[in-house]
C-alpha cells in the first residue's frame, strides 16, 4: 500500500516583448523570429544576437514547414510528454530560419526521423499563446 | 483582436509515492487520534523522542514499546515565523498567520510548522506556554498521510491556546530552539 503525494509549482512567467511576440504569433498559427544585424534569422527569437550581444532587430515571419536537423527517438513516452506514443524530439529548421526549433515529431518510427527530412507544423485545435499551440511536427511528404 | 501574450503559465509537478507507514508510525497516529501524544525514552541517555523514531540517534540504540512514554499536550513556543501569503495561483491563504516550533513538556525534540491560529499574532512570543486543543467532535484526529510524511502531529490538533502560565525564559529553551 502506498499513498500518492503530488507537489505542484504553478508558475506564471512574464515572457517579455520578444518571446511575447513569438507566442502571440503562435496563437495566430504563425511562426516569427528575429533578424540579426548579420542577417541571420533566429527562431525562436532571442532578445539579443548571441554572436555579438547586440539587441536583435525586426521580427520576421518564417514558414511552418522545414527540415529535421537532428532527432532523438523516444521509445516510451512519459506521462508529461506531448504525445502518448513513441515519437522523436526533433530540432527543426523552419523555412526562412537559420536556427532550429525543438519540438516533438510524430512520425511513427525512428527511421523516418532522419536529418534532412521535410516536416511541417501540426497546429493544436485551439491555440492559446503557448509553445503547445504547436501540437507537434509531422512528416510533410 | 486579443492583446499580445504577456504571460505564460508553466506548471511543474513532482509526484511522490509514500510507502506504507511503519507499525510505529501507525501506532503513533492511533494514539494521537485518542488525544495521547507518545514518544520513546532512550533507555541509555533518557532523551524523549516525539514522534518516536524507534531508535536514539545519539546513543545508537533501538527503542521499543517498552520505552514508550506519554508526552504532555502542553508545551512552549521555542521559535516562530509570521507568514504573509503571496497571492500566487492556487494559494488558499489570504491572511497572515503564525507557524511555530513547539517543545512539548516531557519531550526533548521539538515539532515544527504548528499553526498558532488560536492566538493573536501580536501575542505570540518565544517562551509562550500553549496547550493543544483536539477536535471536540471526536472525528478521526490523525491525518495518517501527514504523519507518514514525518510531519509530526499532522492536523490532529485543531488549534493551540495559551495556558496563561508565565513564559519560559530564553535560557530554559536555548537547547531546544529548533
Amino acid at each position: 500500500m502506498t499513498a500518492t503525494w503530488r507537489l505542484e509549482f504553478p508558475y506564471r512567467r512574464s515572457v517579455g516583448p520578444v518571446i511575447g511576440a513569438f507566442l502571440t504569433a503562435l496563437r495566430d498559427r504563425k511562426v516569427v523570429g528575429v533578424r540579426t544585424a548579420g542577417g541571420h534569422v533566429l527562431v525562436p527569437p532571442f532578445e539579443y544576437d548571441p554572436d555579438t550581444g547586440d539587441a536583435a532587430g525586426d521580427m520576421v515571419e518564417v514558414g511552418s514547414s522545414g527540415v529535421i536537423v537532428h532527432a532523438a527517438w523516444v521509445v516510451e513516452p512519459l506521462r508529461t510528454h506531448p504525445l502518448d506514443r513513441p515519437f522523436a524530439w526533433a530540432l527543426v529548421r523552419l523555412d526562412g530560419a537559420d536556427t532550429p526549433l525543438l519540438h516533438a515529431l510524430d512520425c511513427g518510427s525512428a527511421d523516418r526521423a532522419e536529418p534532412g527530412t521535410r516536416v511541417r507544423i501540426r497546429w493544436a485545435a485551439e491555440t492559446t499563446g503557448h509553445l503547445s499551440d504547436i501540437e507537434c511536427f509531422e512528416l510533410a511528404t | 483582436m486579443p492583446d499580445d501574450v504577456q504571460f505564460m503559465s508553466h506548471h511543474t509537478a513532482v509526484e511522490y509515492k509514500i510507502p506504507e507507514p511503519s507499525r510505529l508510525t501507525i501506532h503513533f497516529g492511533e494514539e494521537l487520534a485518542k488525544g495521547r501524544i507518545i514518544g520513546h525514552k532512550c533507555p541509555q541517555c533518557g532523551k524523549v523522542y516525539m514522534p518516536p523514531r524507534g531508535y536514539c540517534p545519539l546513543c545508537v540504540v533501538e527503542t521499543t514499546e517498552a520505552d514508550e512514554v506519554e508526552v504532555a499536550n502542553v508545551g512552549t513556543i521555542t521559535t516562530f515565523s509570521v507568514i504573509t501569503p503571496l497571492q500566487y495561483q492556487g494559494q488558499e491563504e489570504t491572511e497572515d498567520y503564525v507557524q511555530a516550533t513547539l517543545l512539548l513538556d516531557g519531550a526533548d525534540t521539538t515539532i515544527m510548522v504548528m499553526r498558532m491560529d488560536g492566538i493573536a499574532i501580536a501575542d505570540v512570543r518565544m517562551g509562550m506556554r500553549v496547550r493543544a486543543v483536539f477536535p471536540a467532535d471526536g472525528r478521526s484526529a490523525s491525518d495518517s498521510q501527514s504523519i507518514a510524511r514525518g510531519m509530526g502531529l499532522g492536523d490532529a490538533v485543531e488549534h493551540w491556546e495559551p495556558t496563561g502560565e508565565p513564559d519560559l525564559t530564553r535560557e530554559q529553551i536555548a537547547e531546544h530552539i529548533l
